[in-house]
């Protein structure tokens, strides 16, 4: 009887959860094992046959293959920036923007308005920036240091990409910043007022530790979309000059689709980037278990 | 003396808050300046544009917009871009809630199995799966099919609906699923009239989050759909973009209708949104 009761509970978790596990699985898992099947073969698209080669993929992305390296340097380089400028600027306004009485929700929803718009779009628009308008203020105006080849030029298509992401995406972690902020209560902070601390260091010694956990879903959020940045350097610089922003998920993107069709070694190189984002998520994680640990 | 002192304290106070006013009066106009210059240039010619960039257009060329309503075939996107978003929400939310709910009620090493093995997935990026699904989707021969797109994004987005429901059900008392069975109720129909009424807040959420991120993913259409009546507002504007790369007028009038479906909802519905953005970021 117990047994029975048992096997139809189980029947019943599997009738609801079983359209949820065909689709995840078949879109999700499969080609996910099945990457980390392809990436041990030199299988390339077009041919239907194909050879396990071992881990020689790998070890031809890590060693002998200077486009990849540099995307995962460019990739760090742009994850380093975004997590701390996002973040930053993020707090900032979501501080400044509660101090605000009428203003309150009309500066909220501006500043998250371009989170809305796809990158895509939001980066030819920035591309009519940078291409047309700021050499034309340039020319007209004193403000002749405008004129650089922002797209063009290696130096600052990094800066370019840079700002198209922020402009995209501190709105995001300013609501989430908001909302963290809304639950500090008033009277701690006018209990620090009176007891004589200004303004900065209330929020140093009272709002910042009330919003630690926002902060590390901030962080959290910040380093795992950064590390999978795609559509912005699509958008903006296609990669380019040469493949000088190319950051790792397009050169994956490129060695699968554009030029090679090497699917096998572009498998090895999406599983690479599968363990990096895995390694900082575990980090992460460690971290933050042995912060609760000590809070 | 005190009363001194309680004064510059309050000049100090409104002098900074007006200088924050400031501040944040800048950031809004910096944020919005791209949109404006954008809008601005839709309606000029292009040798207007080339002469007086920042000035307000002398003469209202609309010409631009009917020229891009056509070139980006924007009725067709626009309704391509609806059906692959419609069917991937109501599967996402059709499944994900079944499924949420399940998991969240049933104690068990299996049930646990089952729910990490979804959460597992919020670790790989797409872009590691992508390669592999595209030859997947061949195999099933949904390539180039925009219902076989709104499918895959159910299986890409069931798992973040499930977290967000299982969640959620816990702070539904069991007694309530206890009570309908006594009174006869089976299993689905408890679910379906008992459970999915008390869900309606955070299935608003998981809409609002899986309808922006289907509604401007990029990558995965492009990596599916193959013909050009198939293609979503991003796509066709991005093929316009290729095309007329020099032609700013055109361009920056297809952008702005490509993003006009989005920003309308926003400004309507911008406070459950953002709600629904600050909730789903907190629990997920």
């Amino acid at each position: 009887m117990r047994l029975t009761k048992n096997v139809k509970q189980v029947i019943i978790l599997l009738a609801f959860v079983f359209p949820a596990i065909l689709f995840y699985f078949v879109f999700v898992l499969a080609p996910t094992f099945g990457g980390v099947w392809y990436s041990l073969t030199n299988w390339n698209g077009l041919n239907p046959t194909y050879n396990l080669v071992g881990f020689s993929n790998y070890i031809e992305a890590l060693t002998d293959d200077p486009y990849f390296l540099d995307s995962i340097w460019f990739t760090l380089k742009y994850v380093i920036f975004m997590v701390v400028l996002a973040n930053f600027i993020a707090i900032l306004l979501a501080v400044l923007i509660e101090t605000q009485k009428r203003g309150k929700v009309w500066f909220r929803t501006i500043f998250f308005m371009p989170n809305m718009i796809s990158l895509i779009i939001g980066g030819f628009m920035w591309m009519f920036i940078f291409t047309k308008v700021l050499p034309y203020i340039a020319e007209n105006t004193i403000f002749h240091f405008l004129d650089q080849s922002w797209i063009g030029d290696t130096r600052f298509s990094f800066y370019t990409i840079l700002i198209l992401s922020l402009w995209s995406g501190v709105g995001y972690l300013m609501v989430i910043y908001i909302a963290a902020l809304q639950g500090v209560p008033q009277q701690m902070k006018e209990a620090a007022a009176i007891d004589g601390a200004n303004g900065i260091q209330t929020f140093l010694n009272v709002t910042l530790p009330m919003i630690y956990p926002a902060l590390t879903i901030g962080l959290f959020v910040t380093l795992n979309n950064s590390f999978k940045v795609f559509e912005a350097v699509y958008a903006l610089t296609g990669g380019g000059p040469g493949r000088a922003t190319q950051v790792i998920a397009l050169n994956i993107y490129e060695e699968a689709f554009m030029m090679s069709s090497r699917y096998g070694y572009a498998s090895a190189k999406a599983m690479i980037l599968f363990m990096i984002v895995f390694i900082v998520t575990l980090i992460q994680l460690w971290i933050m278990k042995r912060r609760e640990v000590e809070a | 003396m005190s009363n001194q002192g309680m004064n510059t304290g309050l000049i100090g106070r409104r002098a900074g808050s007006a200088l924050i006013f400031l501040f944040l009066s800048i950031g809004t106009v910096l944020t919005l300046f791209p949109i404006y210059m954008g809008l601005l240039n839709s309606v000029k010619t292009q040798s207007e544009m080339l002469t007086s960039i920042l000035s307000f257009p002398t003469d209202f060329q609309f010409a631009n917009y009917s020229s891009a309503f056509i070139k980006i075939n924007f009725m067709k996107s626009l309704w391509n871009t609806i059906q692959i978003a419609a069917v991937g929400l109501v599967g996402i939310i059709v499944f994900g809630s079944l499924a949420g709910y399940k998991l969240s009620r049933t104690k068990g090493k299996l049930s646990a199995l089952l729910f990490g093995l979804f959460i597992f997935s919020t670790l790989i990026p797409f872009h590691s799966l992508m390669i592999t699904l595209v030859k997947v989707t061949q195999e099933l021969h949904i390539q180039g099919s925009i219902y076989g797109l709104g499918l895959i994004y159910i299986g890409l987005g069931v798992s973040l609906a499930i977290f967000l429901y299982h969640g959620f059900v816990k702070s539904i008392p069991n007694d309530l699923d206890e009570a309908a069975v006594i009174d006869g109720c089976g299993e689905f129909k408890l679910f379906y009239s008992v459970i999915v009424p008390l869900l309606h807040p955070v299935t608003a959420t998981i809409a609002i989050l899986n309808l922006l991120w289907i509604w401007n993913d990029f990558l995965l259409p492009l990596l599916i759909l193959t013909d050009s009546d198939q293609y979503t507002l991003l796509l066709s504007t991005n093929m316009l973009f290729g095309e007329y790369s020099n032609d700013w007028s055109n361009i920056l009038a297809s952008l702005v209708l490509a993003m006009l479906p989005i920003i309308t909802f926003y400004l309507f519905l911008q406070k459950y949104i953002l709600n629904g953005i600050a909730d789903g970021a907190v629990k997920g």
